[in-house]
Parts: structure tokens; sequence; C-alpha cells
């Protein structure tokens, strides 16, 4: 399960770096055609969110640490950020399909920042989900315990 | 402002959602000041998202049905489980961990459905949720708690609604027409036959066009590559006379996915709508398909193609068709397509300033037809004018005003009537630089400055006086049909995409509007999204009857292209009178293209409904 966990972190890492590929595919597409960015919306409105779910799922079967698990999901919300950024721009400003303003694109050059967050994360969750799988067997079998121990499975200082 | 209550309510959810998860990360980390405080947020921002949707509901139940049913019922399920596990004492616990986190997938439900789902939220989206939410626990609990023995039958209690709402929420087929045994072919139903129409005395007017690539010039030089009709941008205008027999031959050169003629906002007989996939097959290089019908109708139309016309349209296979009135028309009568090429807006081809030398007392009438995919803003600077025309049909009483702006819908079209005076006249349209300028001969040519961006728009809710009408908001219909457009996940082309949707599904899975011959119908338009949608009829005149609960006060107003734009209800009714099967769709094109379509089908009448890029 923990190689699955692994292979997922990169799947989430291949179909993000594809995303910044695709992204500068449709921002040089002249003239502008909305058609540019087909493959940059089908890939972060469906790849990278349902595979960062996946990766999530199997993540808590494996039983990593609990910060491991919010590292895997951390994409999905990101991408959900991503969308919610639309949404403040639709309702703070006055910005059209056809005709933004500097206060809407002031707000969507977050767009690109939020990317980046996107990237960390999942960078850090393929490098993390490698020593997962490297000191994985070495690992001792957890043991039934209390609260103690579920927060540090959370990942936090107790 | 309901545009702008669905953007709070959703970000409402999202605020709700994070400060949940934030509350349950906390606690498992032992941080109990900082969970209380965020799950006093997360509370806060749910008795705010409440708040919301009942300020929403005022607008109608279309805009918050999936939060009433779905949304704020679990986001509630979500409260009670973190309520119940804060009764049993202050400690932190495993349970509680769990039971934020819980909290937080409940509270995230509304927020996705609002963006991914929309209008209706139906019982296997709230099975999937729910399904959704309990499998989340179980992961949670399994990741938080101590190890227990694995529980299959847990699993798959957990599961189970979530593979019941997936069976429950497939897609339903695309929507065949039912009863097409012995129905008629809508390809059948044609015009009046020129041979014997002549022979009768009606005169026939003869055109040819011909689709074609070419490269077109602007009159600034700058060339576009271009599908045009004979080789020109826009094709070659037809102006005819009340009471002609229009017959038009459309011939394909090299246009390699096909061609038709849609006589947009022309009530012709189905066969001759130019739908292809529906009405008849696109015309392929090498073939032909002559149109022909009676132009009974006087007023301002225009002519495009319906196979691809995303991009079709954009690219410019449309030109202009005008029935000028039996008496004829005095004075100026200029037709003025407006159209973006790429990213260069021109009015015809000129996407530079053009003057026209006008004598002074001239009746002019400009009639303008919005080509694109927007609206767009008209601003006539320097003089009183009319709106006399809208959508080809003339408005009732229209009124003088001066520094109003119009607002003119995609697809749309408006005939501005005014009376030359001494003072130079100029036709802005948004902040373009292809203004259209009327002169006295001999004078200097104004600078091209306004202040139109301060005008109100022209609010045609009441603009005019009201006139006969065969119907209103009071009669008794036949059939309520309804549209609730919105953005959502499904299927358009067989391939699942982020659809433009009508009643939350993309074209050909959306429900067709049944009609029998003679029927009234009242056609209720509502729009969730955040873009605007002009929504087109085939086939018919609709009449405006409200906009958000308000009656129409001036003119009657028939339409073929209405701007529904985010949060607004139009409701408009139609006499079913030109039976077929007919596309009605918004003529936003790349919204149409992505799934946003719908049949209006008479019974016992039948089209194949294989096509969905014929939109």
């Amino acid at each position: 399960v923990r190689k699955v966990y692994l292979a997922m972190s990169g799947v989430v890492l291949i179909a993000v770096l594809a995303q910044f590929y695709f992204a500068a595919y449709g921002a040089f597409s002249i003239p502008r055609e909305h058609a540019s960015f087909g493959a940059h919306s089908i890939n972060g409105l469906m790849v990278i969110p349902l595979a960062s779910l996946v990766t999530t799922a199997v993540a808590a079967l494996a039983r990593v640490p609990g910060r491991l698990i919010g590292l895997a999901a951390a994409p999905f919300g990101l991408v959900m950020v991503q969308f919610l950024i639309f949404v403040v721009v639709h309702l703070v400003t006055e910005m059209t399909m056809e005709r933004s303003t500097p206060g809407a694109q002031a707000i969507l050059g977050l767009h690109a920042m939020n990317a980046l967050a996107i990237l960390a994360v999942s960078v850090r969750g393929v490098v993390r989900a490698w020593r997962v799988v490297r000191e994985g067997s070495a690992r001792p079998p957890a043991e039934p315990v209390a609260m103690q121990e579920a927060a540090e499975r959370i990942g936090a200082p107790a | 402002v309901t545009a702008r209550l669905i953007d709070a309510e959703l970000l409402a959810g999202a605020l709700s959602t994070a400060a949940w998860l934030g509350a349950g990360w906390s606690a498992a980390a032992r941080r109990r000041r900082l969970a209380t405080a965020l799950v006093t947020l997360a509370v806060l921002a749910l008795v705010g998202r409440i708040g919301l949707v009942l300020a929403l509901s005022r607008a109608g139940w279309w805009f918050v049905q999936e939060k009433v049913t779905v949304a704020v019922p679990l986001a509630l399920i979500g409260v009670a489980a973190v309520a119940l596990t804060i009764r049993r004492g202050p400690e932190p616990s495993a349970r509680k961990v769990v039971a934020l986190f819980v909290a937080g997938y409940t509270a995230a439900a509304g927020p996705l459905l609002g963006l991914f789902v929309g209008y209706p939220a139906t019982w296997g989206a709230g099975l999937i949720l729910l399904g959704a939410v309990a499998v989340a626990a179980g992961l949670t609990w399994r990741a938080v708690a101590p190890p227990v023995r694995p529980r299959p039958v847990g699993w798959l209690l957990a599961a189970a609604p979530l593979i019941l709402g997936t069976a429950v929420a497939v897609t339903p087929p695309a929507s065949a027409e039912p009863g097409t045994l012995n129905a008629i072919p809508v390809s059948a139903v044609r015009g009046p036959n020129p041979a014997t129409a002549e022979a009768a005395g009606v005169p026939v007017r003869r055109f040819t066009l011909t689709a074609r690539t070419a490269e077109v010039t602007l009159s600034s030089g700058r060339r576009v590559r271009a599908w045009t009709f004979d080789g020109q941008v826009p094709g070659p205008a037809i102006r005819v006379t009340q009471g002609d027999l229009v017959e038009v031959t459309v011939r394909n050169l090299d246009i390699t996915d096909g061609v038709t003629l849609h006589w947009h906002g022309y009530d012709v007989p189905v066969g001759e709508d130019g739908v292809a996939g529906m009405t008849q097959d696109a015309v392929l290089p090498g073939r032909e398909f002559v149109y022909r019908f009676l132009a009974d109708t006087a007023g301002t139309y225009w002519y495009h193609t319906h196979e691809v016309s995303d991009p079709g349209v954009r690219l410019g296979l449309y030109g202009m068709f005008v029935v000028l009135p039996r008496p004829g028309v005095a004075g100026l009568d200029l037709t003025l397509p407006l159209h973006t090429f790429g990213s260069t807006f021109a009015v015809g081809d000129r996407d530079e300033p053009t003057t026209h030398p006008v004598a002074p007392g001239t009746a002019v009438r400009l009639r303008i037809v919005n080509t694109d995919s927007a609206p767009h803003r008209l601003m006539l600077d320097g003089t009183p004018f009319r709106v006399a025309a809208l959508d080809g049909t003339d408005l009732n009483g229209p009124a003088e005003v001066r520094r109003v702006a119009v607002r003119l819908a995609a697809g749309g079209r408006a005939d501005l009537a005014l009376v030359m005076g001494t003072e130079p006249v100029t036709l802005r349209i948004d902040d373009h630089a292809a203004v259209v300028r009327l002169v006295r001969p001999g004078t200097a040519v104004p600078a091209a400055t306004g202040d139109g961006d301060a005008w109100p728009t022209l609010d045609l809710t009441r603009y005019g006086t009201p006139g006969a009408v065969p119907f209103d908001a009071h009669s008794r219909f036949d059939r309520h049909h309804t549209m609730v457009l919105d953005r959502g996940l499904s299927l358009v082309d067989r391939s699942p995409t982020f659809a433009f949707t009508v009643n939350g599904h993309g074209f050909p899975h959306v429900t067709t509007q049944r009609v029998r011959a003679g029927d009234l119908v009242h056609l209720t338009v509502v729009n969730r999204s955040r873009d605007t949608h002009p929504i087109h009829v085939h086939g018919h005149h609709v009449l405006a009857l409200t906009y958000n609960g308000r009656p129409f006060l001036g003119s009657p107003l028939w339409m073929d292209t209405f701007d529904v734009q985010p949060g607004e209800v139009w409701e408009v009714a139609l006499r079913a009178d030109n039976p077929g099967v007919w596309m009605n769709h918004c003529h936003n094109l790349r919204h149409a293209a992505g799934g946003m379509a719908v049949h209006l089908a008479y019974d016992g009448y039948a089209a194949p409904t294989h096509h969905a890029h014929s939109a």
C-alpha cells in the first residue's frame, strides 16, 4: 500500500508539472483562444483533484502519519482555492469573460502564486512518500494507544 | 444582488470548511484554544451561510434548491457530530478530532455542489456526498484513532450511499424524441416552391453564396485569415422587400467542417432553419443546399453558419439579412454589423473610424447587429434618438432619448432612429476605435471623445408604451418549461467536461421541451452561473413577460435573443405556431458548444439528435 501511496504522489506531481506546461501552452496562443486552455482546464479540474483525493485515501489506508495524509490532501484543497479565487473576483470586481479590470487582474495574479504552493506541496508529498517507503519496513508495528499517540500520528508536537 | 449573494454564500461555505478542518488539526495537535476559536469561526460562517441562503431564496427556489435540500442539512449533521462529542467533556479525544474533520467534510459539500453540480441537486448527488463523507470519516478515524481490526462491513456501509448515488446520478441518455413512428422529419418541412410562387406573381429574389477560406483585409490594412461567404467578411448583405420570396443557394468550396445558413431571428419553416445534423446535413465541400422562404416580416436580421458555429461565425461565416418594409424607406438606412476578428473590433470590415456625410434633416436608421458572442454597449452621441426596433420588431411608442447607452445582446439587433441635425453624431461601441460618425457635408470631422462610459443604460423594461399583445403574464398557459443555466460536470459530446449546463446537464442530455402545435408556452430562464447567457430561440419570437419577477411596463418586447445576466430570472412566452424540432441555445457560441442548448420539439415531429456540435 505504501508503494501505491508513493506512486500516486508521483502521479499528482506529474499532473501538476503538466499543468504548468498547459498554462504556458495556452497563454502564448495568438489570437487568444479559450480553447487553447482546454488541457489546462481538464487537468486542473479533474486529474489533479482526483489524483490528490486517491493519494489521500491510500495514505490513510497505509496508516502513514497524519501530517502526510494532510500533505496528500493539500493539492486538492489548494486547487479548490484556485476556483475560489475566481469566485472572489466575480464577487468584488466587474470583470466579465470578455473584459478584465485592473482590480480583477490584481487578484488573479494569485492564481500563479497559489499554483507555486501546489507545486511545493506536490514535491514535498513525493519526497516524504519516498522516505516512508524507504524506512517503511524498519518501522515497528503500531501499538494500541490512546490520544497521546494519536496526536503523534497527526504529526503535531504533543 | 443575487449574483453577489451566490458568491458570498459559496465563500462562506469555503470559510466554514477551512475553519472546521483547521479546528480538527488543532485539536489533534492538542492546541485547545486555537481549536475553540476555529470552531467558533466555523459556526459563525455556517450561521452566515444560512442567512445568505434565506436572502437568496427570495430570488427563487432555483437559487437555493441544492443548499436547502442537501448542503445545509449535511452541514448541520456535521455540527451535530461535533456537539455530541463535546458533550462528553472538554478533553481532546480521537473521537472529537474525527468529529471536527467530519464537520469540515460536510461543510465542503455546499461549495462543491455550488461549483461543480448546481441545480438541481438530485437524490444521487445527495447520496454520493453522504457516502463520500462517510468514507472520508472512516479514513480519518483510521488515521487518528487506535488501530482496530478492519471491519469490511463498516466500510461497505459507508460506501453504500456512494455506490447507490452513483447509480442514481448516472447521466440520462441523450434526449431521443419519443414517438418517432409516423413522425414528420423536420428536414421535410420546407418553404414555398419558387416556381409556383413566381407563376402566382410573387417576386422571387435569388442569391448564391459560396463559402470559402480567404484572407481578408480590414480597412486599416490588417489582414485576417477568415472563413467567408464569397471571399468577403461580412458575407454579401441580403436586402429584400417585404413580400418577396427569397431563394438562397449556398455552396461550399473548401470549408472542410461544412457550412449551413441559419436565418437568425427569422421564423422560417424548420427545414430552412439551417441547423446542421438536425434540420439538414452540413453542406460539405463541393455540395450545395437551396433555402427558400417568404420574407413576410420586415426588420433587421442576419444569417450565419450553424455547423461548428463556434468557431465558424467568429471566423466570418455570417452576413446581414434585412427585409425592408413594402413602402420602402426614406433617408439613410445603414446596416452596421459588429464583429471582433481575433482581438480587432470592426464595424463591417472597418476597424477604424468611418465618416458618413449626411444632410441636416435626413432621417437616419442605424441597423446595428451584434455578431459577437458577448454583449456590446452602444453610445450615440450628439443627437437625441429612438430605439425604433429590437430584434427586428418595431417597438411601440419609443420615446426620444439622449445620452443613454443601449446594451445589445450577442446575436441581437437594435435599430436606432434619428433625424440628422447640424451637430455631428458619433456612434461609439464600448471603447473601440471603430466609431461611426455622421457629419454635415463639408464640415470637419469631430474629435473622437465622449463621456459615454458615464451614461446610464437604457432600461428596456420601461421603454416605450404598452401596446396590444395576443397574450400576457396572466394568460392561461398550456406548457411551462424552465431552463436553469449553470456550470457543472456533465457529459458533452460523450466526454466529461466542466460544461455549460441547462437544468444540470449539457446538451444532448438536456430534457427536451415538448409542445403541441397551438400551445401557449411559458418559459422561465434562470441564470445561476457567473457568465452572461444570451438565450436564442429558433423559429419563434418570445414576448418578454417579467424580469426578476417585475413586469415589463414599456413597449411589448418581441425578442429572439435575450441576455440573461448572472442572477437574473426572465419569464417569456411564445405561441407554438411553427411546427418542428427547434434548437434553443445560448448565443455565446462557446457556451452552446459547451453544452448550453435544448430542443423545443412539437409532438409529431422528429429530428436526428446526434449532433451536439451543430449548436
